[in-house]
């Protein structure tokens, strides 16, 4: 008899234990009063750091919010994150959401049958707030709220500004010591590498195990071969142009060059550890996007770097301006049940101060005019951004289904030796084409 | 006559595992009749966007679509993957138990030394060996360059996929060994008792004595590593993201879910289903004669 009412009690413990588990996290919202606002984010350094205190800052101002900031990995860990987010729709597990980029992407007339990318579905699915009548928007210069963060006419994202990604690292000491100058053609370059190489100097450091670094060298390459990139990608869509064009094996051959000079076992360094590879004098030039240049700082606040843009040209004029991207715009998910402090946040990050204060954290170029720029970085390469273009993966449309030689990013340099198994730039380049055609819509 | 006693005791039994069959119902069986569903449709995976049923063309666009090269490459690396593992991770798990049955000293020890990696799981696991493999100051590095030479490891198209498969054996073989051990220690002393007296000793004992009498921890661990290596997806994520030609049919999966910026649930329920038929197909016909094989002896 006892044992029978032991086993009641704990069948009915049990149900009452599942059945609570659903109901949980909300009882407990209730019972402190507050609303979380939740926001997620990938993971850097500089910018979490300030984000997580004006989050601070935004919790005193309305005492009855309490802002959740969830960081990962900022590689397709984050993208899984944004998408099962969403996907949970109004059940309120994020409110705000930033994109990596601008709004980039979609097909356009000359690209028939691509891909849509996942801000446009979720644009389309009406996921994403509309913030065209927010006042704050008027903070920013009207052609980057037209460029970056503008679809169809109307407002969805507030983009937090523009960064370089073409060009290349160098320690200014190491550059001294070896009395070289900041190369501004290839030529110049490839004569740096060799002193850097004659004098035991590693050249290049490239995060290769992550792949999309080294892209950053070839995009650097492919801005300034190519006269007009978009007019190549066009190309390519229409058959007017190949993969295996002169130009683009041009740039497949000298990114074989730069790699042929980087630090051994460069494929097996990750991302992360590349600017303390950098800041300790391991190698004295690093493939990467003005958006470290903080986080080298931090990682050595004595060093002295500068940042110029990867010479793929022998003509000067070619290799001056860096190319890049408009970075990280937040969105407002329309059904969260907190959209209204969703806004109240964005509007708060975008008065002139707090937005100076991020720019000047993140390194980024501002998309809100005269703010004062305080990083010394920043204002030196300065001159490169006067004509700031978009760099080949903001205009690059892919198609469907495309096999690994052209598939995300689009050029693969990973495969080409040393880093990969294909021997020359042609043998990749027939490749990434065969793949290319093969995806053709039918 | 009543097990579970008499009245409305006699159902408790049922009550109870009604629990874990409503579970297995919502969380295990249901998603997946709902991929099923999702793979004959171009579910978008966008909530709010409507989907069509779109008969078999996701497995025609797996089969013929311009990245199908890549995707049976996966299948074929899949198969490698599973090959190699089955035979090296319980090969090694058997050595290792025997080992382990003679009763040396300290044998407490190395079980738990050799069981450890099961315990710490994937993740550690991984960042244990990245750390070991680390280009800039690993002591695998460092090894190389005493050679004169030095790798990429797991960012390098030749051995990053051996490597997973030496991590995933590292992991698992503790696993088997233990399963082995159970098997070992079940077979009664007077067998090599009877055998000394027969003049089988050593590799006679073992073949005529010691394997026959662990078939059935063998078909279990053969069951277990094959089902285990041809799901694997974790160990692949951690290490090297399914870059370097590492991407497996499981991995793919994935992949096609989540990887590139746009989603297609459609087509990535299209793979898990090949993935499940695949893994179903490979492990009937092992069990089939891993049974057979137990029968005979």
């Amino acid at each position: 008899m006892l044992k029978k009412s032991f086993s009641l009690l704990l069948v009915t413990a049990l149900i009452v234990v599942l059945a609570a588990c659903g109901k949980g996290s909300e009882a407990a919202q209730d019972g402190n009063k507050k609303v979380t606002l939740k926001i997620i984010h990938w993971q850097q350094e500089n910018i979490n750091n300030y984000i997580k205190e004006f989050n601070k800052r935004f919790e005193e101002k309305y005492p009855d919010v309490q802002v959740e900031y969830t960081t990962v990995p900022a590689d397709s860990t984050y993208d899984q994150l944004m998408q099962t987010r969403m996907n949970a729709g109004s059940s309120g597990d994020a409110d705000i959401i930033p994109l990596k980029f601008s709004f980039v992407g979609a097909p356009q007339e000359w690209s028939k049958g691509a891909a849509d990318p996942m801000w446009k579905q979720w644009i389309d699915g009406g996921l994403i707030a509309d913030l065209s009548d927010q006042a704050f928007l008027k903070n920013y210069n009207p052609t980057d709220v037209k460029n970056a963060m503008t679809y169809k006419d109307k407002v969805y994202g507030v983009n937090m500004g523009k960064v370089a990604l073409t060009g290349l690292f160098y320690n200014k000491e190491i550059f001294k010591k070896y009395n070289l100058a900041v190369p501004t053609t290839w030529d110049e370059l490839v004569h740096v590498m060799k002193v850097l190489k004659d004098n035991g100097v590693e050249p290049i450091g490239f995060g290769g195990k992550d792949v999309w670094p080294i892209n950053l060298a070839v995009q650097g390459l492919q801005a300034s071969i190519h006269d007009d990139q978009l007019e190549y990608i066009k190309g390519l869509w229409t058959g007017k142009t190949k993969l295996t064009d002169p130009v683009q094996l041009e740039v497949l051959e000298k990114t074989q060059i730069l790699m042929n000079n980087a630090i051994g076992g460069f494929m097996g360094i990750d991302y992360g550890t590349l600017p303390s590879l950098f800041a300790t004098g391991r190698v004295a030039m690093i493939a990467d996007g003005t958006w470290d240049a903080t986080t080298i700082q931090t990682a050595n606040p004595a060093m002295k770097f500068g940042y110029f843009p990867i010479p793929g040209s022998n003509d000067p004029a070619k290799n001056k301006n860096l190319a890049g991207k408009y970075d990280m715009t937040w969105m407002v998910v329309e059904k969260s049940p907190n959209k209204e402090y969703a806004i109240k946040w964005l509007e708060m990050l975008s008065e002139k101060q707090n937005y100076t204060d991020f720019v000047n954290a993140a390194g980024f170029l501002p998309t809100q005019p005269d703010v004062k720029i305080t990083s010394e970085f920043v204002n030196e390469i300065q001159p490169s951004l006067e004509n700031f273009k978009l760099s080949w993966d903001q205009l690059f449309i892919n198609r469907k289904n495309v096999g690994q030689y052209i598939k995300d990013a689009s050029v693969h340099a990973e495969f080409l030796a040393p880093a990969g198994p294909l021997k020359t730039p042609l043998e990749l380049a027939q490749k990434s084409q065969a793949d290319w055609d093969a995806a053709a819509p039918k | 006559m009543y097990p579970f006693g008499k009245g409305a005791a006699r159902l408790m039994p049922y009550l109870l595992l009604s629990i874990p069959v409503l579970l297995y119902l919502l969380l295990g069986f249901g998603p997946s009749m709902v991929t099923v569903l999702f793979s004959f449709t171009d579910a978008s995976g966008v909530p709010g966007q409507s989907w069509n049923f779109v008969g078999f063309e996701n497995y025609t666009t797996f089969f013929t679509s311009s990245d199908s090269g890549d995707r049976i490459a996966s299948i074929g690396r899949s198969l490698y993957f599973a090959v190699a593992v089955v035979v090296i991770q319980n090969a090694v798990g058997l050595f290792m138990a025997i080992l382990i049955n003679k009763k040396l000293k300290g044998d407490v020890f190395y079980r738990a030394v050799f069981f450890l990696p099961v315990v710490l799981g994937v993740t550690v696991s991984g960042l244990i060996w990245q750390l070991i493999a680390n280009p800039l100051g690993g002591p695998a590095q460092a090894m190389m360059n005493f050679f004169g030479t030095s790798s990429n490891f797991f960012g390098d198209y030749d051995i990053a996929f051996e490597l997973i498969i030496f991590v995933q054996i590292w992991m698992y073989m503790g696993y088997s060994m233990t399963i082995f051990l159970a098997g070992l220690q079940s077979i009664p002393n007077d067998l090599y008792e009877a055998g000394y007296m027969d003049g089988a000793s050593g590799w006679k004992a073992f073949k005529n004595i010691t394997f026959p009498m662990i078939a059935p921890s063998f078909t279990v661990n053969m069951l277990l590593s094959i089902i285990g290596a041809l799901q694997t997806f974790d160990i692949i994520y951690v290490l090297t993201g399914g870059k370097f030609n590492t991407t497996t049919l499981a991995f793919d999966v994935y992949a096609t879910a989540f990887g590139s910026g746009t989603a297609d649930y459609g087509l990535a329920s299209a793979v898990a289903m090949i993935q499940f038929l695949f893994v179903f197909t490979v492990s009937m016909i092992a069990l089939y004669y891993l049974r057979r094989r137990e029968v005979e002896m």
